[in-house]
């Protein structure tokens, strides 16, 4: 097996059909979308080319709020990464540690994550509304009516509202990711340390966070695509609405290709999208090799 | 652990290998339809006793929707009778099915027969080519079947596209129990309307649900608000471009919505109501009045509604001072079916187009689900519910229909418009605002 491997022709041959299936299913779609993002086409007919005019009207003459939903994506980033994965972080020590019920937690923790999108949104949806939503009836019944609102109604409150089932769905995810890595952190490192006086908390900040920097890195990078390109649970919640108080560009995308018949333009959102992406995992890749 | 990363390779590569396999093996079967073209052209008798089946595409999934009974029944007449001619269909709902039909459009892979909305979205489909024009299999006398006006929004250039199934409308839906129950007067103006508003809110009673999540239920207010100020025909110029929507009407129409939402004439949570929720509000009994389309009649008459034989439907309350009536109506025939241009069986699909659509005509005025667009034959008068009766006494004396503007306008103006719309429900827009940007709309066409 050792020889196969070390064969070069072997190896071409082995991760062809993997490689034809990847540049048939992204290189290919993501080289078309720059094509069409230079088009003035409505999807259907015939494109006429326009150049650079569709990423002028989207960065410089733009009408349609798609500033605001860059910062509406750049507030999800920021609240996925210091609020969502230290919790994930938490946990996942918590639990690594090895407490009671253990097999349990990390279970419950992680159903959000195998649960379709469209259901935990009918979820949500359901403990935000404003007439019998859970949410509501909890304050109600705790005296807090002032407090009651139609949370994904009021262009105030709409944006949090909808991060928070985003924020609660991937919890489970990251930790788990953390959680198997502070796992494989040998127990001869804890023990050496245990004799040293570290315990707890010590032991979690000086030893297992160290050790287990690496997957926090992949998970801040998960977290940061994964904010910047969100879509399918704002679209059930909200639709980007109320007046595009929880608009975010993929959810812009989608509105300017199918509600709007506006392909090229649409595809220069995605463009951008799939730039903003790459920027931003390498300044994150600079940041932690610098460290 | 190096025996895992070498299984963990292979494993992947086999899944891998597998799924190319398996794209492959759809991408062939998906051609096969194709490949017999070369064949057809040669033996056109044998075709003709050989049996032909049509792909059609709909949008009438949905077992609460009245549309799909009837389409049910009549696709099942169609294939009993016709056994040479089969249809094979295949329907997802509303908002799913226009990516669905577009996509597969712009990829020219749409079925033989397919659903579209009339006017503004159908118009892409016909100037890409795509859909057959029917002219030459409607000189048999189909087209004198048909009720006058019903074509007008499947023709463009002069040419006739599609054929429609039913004619819709919007009313205003009123729930006569609570009208009653609080001794308010059904509104025939718009003050009244704006006393029925605040008497019902006075006793903590929503007067009127709209589901503006979807932004078109809400659109509906103003549009016909504008088409009392405006007047049908002044609303008609201006969308057709011929007039500017920066006038007074228009400016009066958004104010007086406005008057309404300050006068909290709508559901608290409007903005987080999608119009599935503010259908199932109104049948619910939870609020006094809606508008909408007479699709709405088949959720009202259902077995699960609250509200079943307690709704009238009745004109949009005339506006003092506007230059329209309450005989003039918001909506049109717009659901039709077209052939695809592309399609092997030209004839065979003309003629099941022409047929599914007078039956469905039929069974929906019948079932009290739609309004028709063909002469009616055949249909037992004594079914048909009283709210549907009510709807095509009022058309008895319309003098205009304006088609839904969010489908006279297209794609991204429609979009504008309704989000315009959404703005004035908001408060944070003023009428002149609304005005000028609208006419934006149409200073950009020019």
């Amino acid at each position: 097996m050792d020889k196969v491997l070390g064969d070069r022709r072997a190896i071409a041959l082995f991760v062809l059909p993997t490689l034809i299936l990847f540049a048939a299913i992204i290189a290919v779609p993501i080289l078309l979308s720059g094509y069409y993002s230079l088009l003035d086409w409505d999807g259907i007919g015939e494109g006429t080319f326009v150049g650079l005019q569709n990423y002028a009207n989207l960065l410089f003459q733009n009408t349609d709020g798609f500033g605001k939903s860059v910062v509406n994506s750049i507030i999800l980033l920021l609240l996925s990464v210091f609020v969502q994965l230290p919790i994930a972080l938490a946990l996942a020590l918590i639990l690594a540690r090895g407490i009671k019920g253990e097999v349990l937690y990390r279970t419950v923790y992680f159903i959000p994550v195998i649960m379709s999108t469209v259901v935990i949104g009918q979820l949500w949806l359901k403990i935000y509304n404003a007439d019998y939503g859970l949410l509501n009836a909890m304050l109600g019944s705790i005296g807090l009516d002032s407090w009651k609102s139609d949370w994904l109604g009021d262009t105030s409150k709409a944006l949090l509202a909808a991060f928070v089932p985003i924020l609660w769905q991937y919890t489970g995810y990251h930790m788990l990711l953390m959680y198997a890595s502070a796992k494989s952190v040998s127990e001869e490192i804890y023990e050496a340390a245990r004799i040293d006086g570290a315990t707890g908390i010590t032991s979690a900040l000086k030893i297992t966070i160290p050790l287990i920097k690496p997957m926090i890195e992949v998970c801040i990078i998960f977290a940061v695509i994964g904010s910047l390109k969100i879509f399918d649970l704002i679209y059930v919640l909200t639709r980007g609405g109320p007046l595009h108080a929880t608009e975010v560009p993929s959810t812009l995308m989608y509105k300017s290709i199918f509600d709007q018949y506006q392909y090229g333009y649409g595809s220069s959102i995605a463009i951008f999208i799939i730039a903003e992406c790459i920027i931003f995992t390498l300044i994150l890749q600079r940041a932690f090799k610098s460290e | 652990m190096k025996g895992f990363s070498i299984k963990a390779i292979s494993l992947t590569i086999i899944a891998g290998v597998m799924l190319s396999l398996a794209a492959c093996g759809s991408s062939n079967s998906g051609s096969t339809p194709a490949s017999p073209d070369s064949s057809a052209g040669s033996s056109d008798l044998k075709a003709s006793t050989k049996k032909v089946t049509l792909k059609m595409w709909h949008q009438w999934a949905s077992p609460n929707d009245g549309n799909t009974k009837a389409l049910r029944e009549v696709l099942d007449e169609w294939n009993r009778n016709n056994p040479d001619i089969q249809i094979v269909d295949d329907g997802i709902d509303g908002e799913s099915y226009k990516t669905k039909i577009k996509t597969a459009i712009a990829a020219n892979e749409a079925p033989d027969i397919f659903y579209a909305w009339g006017a503004g979205f159908a118009k892409p489909f016909v100037e890409a080519n795509a859909v057959l024009p029917l002219d030459d299999y409607l000189k048999d006398g189909t087209s004198e079947k048909l009720l006058p006006g019903s074509l007008t929004n499947v023709t463009y250039d002069g040419k006739v596209y599609g054929l429609p199934t039913s004619l819709s409308v919007a009313s205003l839906y009123i729930n006569k129990e609570i009208f009653d129950q609080n001794n308010v007067k059904i509104p025939t103006t718009f003050s009244e309307l704006l006393d029925a508003v605040k008497a019902f809110r006075e006793k903590n009673i929503t007067p009127i649900v709209v589901g503006q999540k979807d932004l078109w239920p809400g659109m509906y207010w103003y549009d016909i608000l504008a088409i009392r100020t405006a007047g049908a025909q002044g609303a008609l110029d201006a969308l057709n471009n011929q007039a500017s929507f920066d006038t007074q009407p228009f400016k009066d129409a958004a104010a007086k919505l406005q008057e309404l939402v300050a006068a909290k004439a709508f559901n608290d949570s409007k903005f987080s109501t999608g119009y599935n929720e503010m259908v199932s509000d109104f049948t619910q009994g939870k609020a006094a009045m809606v508008y909408q389309g007479n699709w709405l009649g088949g959720s009202v008459e259902d077995d699960q509604s609250l509200v079943k034989g307690k709704v009238i439907a009745i004109p949009f309350p005339a506006v003092e001072g506007g230059k329209g009536t309450a005989d003039e109506f918001f909506g049109g025939a717009i659901d039709a079916l077209w052939v695809s241009a592309n399609t092997k069986y030209k004839e065979e699909a003309a003629k099941a187009v022409k047929y599914l659509t007078e039956q469905m005509s039929n069974k929906l005025y019948e079932s009290g689900a739609g309004l028709p667009s063909w002469q009616v034959s055949g249909v037992d008068e004594s079914k048909i519910s009283d709210l549907t009766k009510q709807t095509v006494e009022m058309l008895k004396s319309a003098t205009h229909t304006v088609m839904w503007w969010d489908i006279f306008l297209e794609g991204k103006d429609a979009d504008r418009h309704k989000n315009l719309v959404a703005q004035l429900f908001d408060g944070k827009m003023t009428p002149d605002e609304y005005a000028a940007q609208m006419q934006k709309i149409n200073e950009a066409k020019k």
